[in-house]
């Protein structure tokens, strides 16, 4: 199988923090990783290509900087990578990042005659949008499926993609290729193995890609791609914890109580909204 | 459809160097470095996402081995400030006594150890060792009493030497050699504080012209428990910290030792320095605090060198504080072992036991040597009780006058009689520490 994974190299968003004042994100001293849900991917990639054989490549459109990132998933098993990364590309939303995406995807399947699957993180960390997967199909006129958890290879050229909702479980024959997001938290990414990442260093295996190499019209890429901009960062506004306490050895008038106060609050526990 | 992937093979150019170095830390890189620049084939590897992140200490360097392996240190790493204010506080209920120094010249700055490491590993990268992150070691691997390699998870690599710089949890070396875990008695526990503070704040609160002050306070500021606490200025914030000698933090406090730290941050007559700071980072480290105790009986083995904190070789004599200059030597001297070993083609125990004598004979054994009766100090726990108490107590007397000043004997003796040590003690003390100074 020639398996393509997407990797975002995103601020690590646990330690984000925002100007009270202006709203804006302060990245001053954060440090990137790898979006967390591109490394359940990155293992969904692995363990197919464990299975059946034959190449996982990363791809990633990010600063130079995002070597650093490539090399920690060429340190998990990943063959090869390539980093999409010229300055006209940056300040993309995600129709043009998925533009530039979809190109690349598309050179390295013409470089390769053949690329069976595109895999995508259910989501990123920074913007959580959930749309390059889907906008990277559509533009390569793939099948997607998203909340992937496990794929099959059947005899027919098919493949038989299980995915999860919240109270279903589907299970769907797609042709190759086709694109899929992986369901986040799925898997358990392997760790980095000392020679892969020795082999990742010496042989330096990513190939850096600019726009003179993909020769996609400025105007479709980078910021003036972009339909879209956040205007605005609003914090959402903190719920005051209501904290009571009942106190009565009778289980039967806690839990009374208990009804009563989420009817109060017009919580309807029915709906099971939360579980 | 083949069902398995294969592992790439692990070709002898990809699982054979010359000299693996477990530790991207100071020791680990000016090893690596100094091996590279050789034209050695270097490994270099460390836990961490990037060289450095594993690495802590309270906030200053001293320069001069440094620049002795990294030529270009003045010209390009990433130094914060250059020291030129000393100060050294006593620090009790009773007030609070500074001794200050002020210098033209520095031999030493602050900087972000994780920042200046990382320089120091892509001088070893630009020199050609190839560092891989992300990687604990779990075993040397040892054949016929040899160090051959290193296990990392199902990867063996091989070289002629391991440098072992694991730092101060040396759990390689402890299953190598069967040594014991070390003794409470010969660690301290280092907590530090980053509080980011405008360059011009730094500046304006501390009397500084964009140099920096180094701040050593002994006394209330741990509690009384035997240690000490320091304030480093960096570019554009303050770090300040504790180490505490980890028996007596042990005994003496009752719950989170963080909580000690906090303390000292909001203490009365400190807290308006970094007022209005924002706390950017918390860290705690092990300290090999007392290296007659820690150091291992020997420093290599057949294939094996031992540098930096997993070498014990740490000076803290109250005033002065050299970890990571001590560190970093002692990489460079294994690196130059190395290269006589290999010249020779023999890397046994004799052979590579001439670093040892190395490490000894240069500056970081007659500085460790030096300052061993420091151990009477640290034995002595009044040392950070009493004499801060007595020292603010007595000046109380000679600056708090009412209608007639004490004579300074007077004023002395009263401090003595309230706070103690009893005269007998002090005499005794004054002996020893003027014979260990």
């Amino acid at each position: 199988m020639q398996i393509l994974v997407g990797i975002k190299w995103v601020p690590n968003t646990s330690n984000v923090r925002f100007d009270p004042k202006t709203g804006a994100l302060i990245r001053e001293g954060v440090p990137s990783i790898v979006n967390p849900h591109d490394l359940d991917a990155v293992e969904f990639a692995l363990d197919l290509r464990d299975r059946y054989g034959g190449e996982v490549n990363a791809l990633s459109m990010a600063p130079p900087s995002a070597i650093e990132g490539l090399e920690q998933v060429l340190g998990m098993g990943v063959d090869s990578a390539i980093l999409v990364s010229d300055r006209i590309y940056g300040g993309a939303d995600t129709l043009a990042t998925s533009y530039v995406l979809a190109h690349a995807v598309k050179r390295i399947s013409n470089q390769r005659g053949k690329l069976d699957l595109v895999i995508f993180g259910q989501e990123t960390i920074d913007s959580s949008t959930a749309h390059i997967a889907a906008q990277t199909a559509s533009w390569l006129d793939l099948p997607y499926l998203y909340y992937v958890r496990s794929v099959e290879i059947k005899e027919n050229g098919f493949i038989a993609v299980e995915r999860w909702l919240e109270d279903e479980k589907t299970i769907y024959d797609l042709p190759l290729p086709a694109v899929l997001g992986v369901a986040m938290k799925s898997r358990e990414p392997r760790p980095v193995r000392l020679i892969y990442k020795i082999r990742a260093k010496a042989e330096k295996p990513i190939e850096i890609v600019t726009n003179e190499i993909l020769k996609l019209n400025p105007n479709c890429v980078g910021l003036k791609g972009s339909p879209t901009w956040v205007s605005k960062i609003d914090y959402t506004p903190e719920v005051k914890r209501k904290r009571e306490v009942f106190m009565d050895p009778d289980a039967g008038k806690a839990a009374k109580w208990l009804m009563q106060k989420y009817a109060d609050e017009d919580i309807n526990l029915i709906g099971g909204a939360h579980r | 459809m083949s069902t398995e992937h294969s592992t790439p093979n692990a070709s002898p150019s990809t699982n054979r160097f010359d000299a693996i170095v477990v530790g991207a830390g100071p020791a680990g890189s000016s090893a690596s470095f100094t091996l590279a620049r050789k034209g050695f084939k270097v490994l270099m590897i460390d836990r961490g996402r990037r060289a450095g992140t594993k690495n802590m200490y309270g906030g200053r360097v001293y320069s001069e081995p440094l620049e002795a392996i990294f030529p270009s240190l003045r010209k390009d790493a990433p130094v914060h400030r250059w020291v030129k204010a000393e100060r050294l506080s006593f620090v009790s209920d009773e007030g609070l006594t500074s001794i200050e120094y002020r210098g033209g010249e520095s031999k030493s700055f602050t900087t972000y150890l994780p920042e200046l490491v990382n320089w120091m590993r892509a001088k070893a990268e630009e020199a050609g060792a190839l560092v891989a992150t992300e990687v604990r070691v779990d075993r040397l691997v040892v054949e016929k009493e040899k160090v051959i390699g290193v296990q990392a998870g199902p990867d063996t690599v091989y070289a002629d030497t391991v440098i072992d710089a694991e730092g101060v949890n040396r759990l390689l070396l402890e299953g190598a050699w069967q040594m014991n875990v070390p003794r409470q008695e010969d660690l301290a526990i280092g907590l530090k504080e980053t509080i980011k503070l405008d360059a011009e704040r730094v500046n304006q609160r501390f009397g500084l012209e964009d140099e920096g002050m180094a701040w050593i306070l002994l006394g209330s500021v741990t509690r009384y428990i035997p240690g000490g606490a320091f304030v480093y200025t960096n570019r554009d914030s303050v770090s300040i910290g504790l180490v505490l000698f980890l028996s007596h933090a042990v005994k003496r406090t009752n719950g989170h030792i963080s909580r000690l730290l906090e303390d000292f941050r909001l203490h009365p007559k400190l807290k308006h320095l970094w007022r209005d700071g924002e706390l950017l980072e918390y860290s705690a480290k092990l300290v090999p605090e007392y290296w007659r105790g820690f150091m291992p009986r020997r420093l290599s083995g057949a294939g094996l060198l031992v540098v930096g904190d997993a070498a014990g070789v740490l000076l803290n004599n109250g005033m002065t504080i050299r970890g990571v200059d001590l560190a970093a030597y002692s990489g460079y001297l294994a690196a130059e072992t190395f290269t006589k070993a290999h010249a020779e083609g023999d890397f046994t125990s004799e052979m590579l036991s001439a670093y040892g004598r190395r490490v000894e004979e240069s500056f970081i054994g007659r500085e460790l040597r030096k300052h061993n009766g420091l151990e009477y100090i640290r034995r002595n726990p009044h040392f950070f009780d009493q004499y801060p108490r007595l020292v603010n107590s007595g000046l109380g007397r000679i600056f708090n006058i009412g209608l007639e000043s004490p004579t300074i004997w007077k004023a002395l003796r009263g401090a003595q009689k309230d706070v103690g040590p009893d005269a007998w003690t002090a005499i005794k003390d004054m002996y020893k520490i003027g014979r260990t100074l």
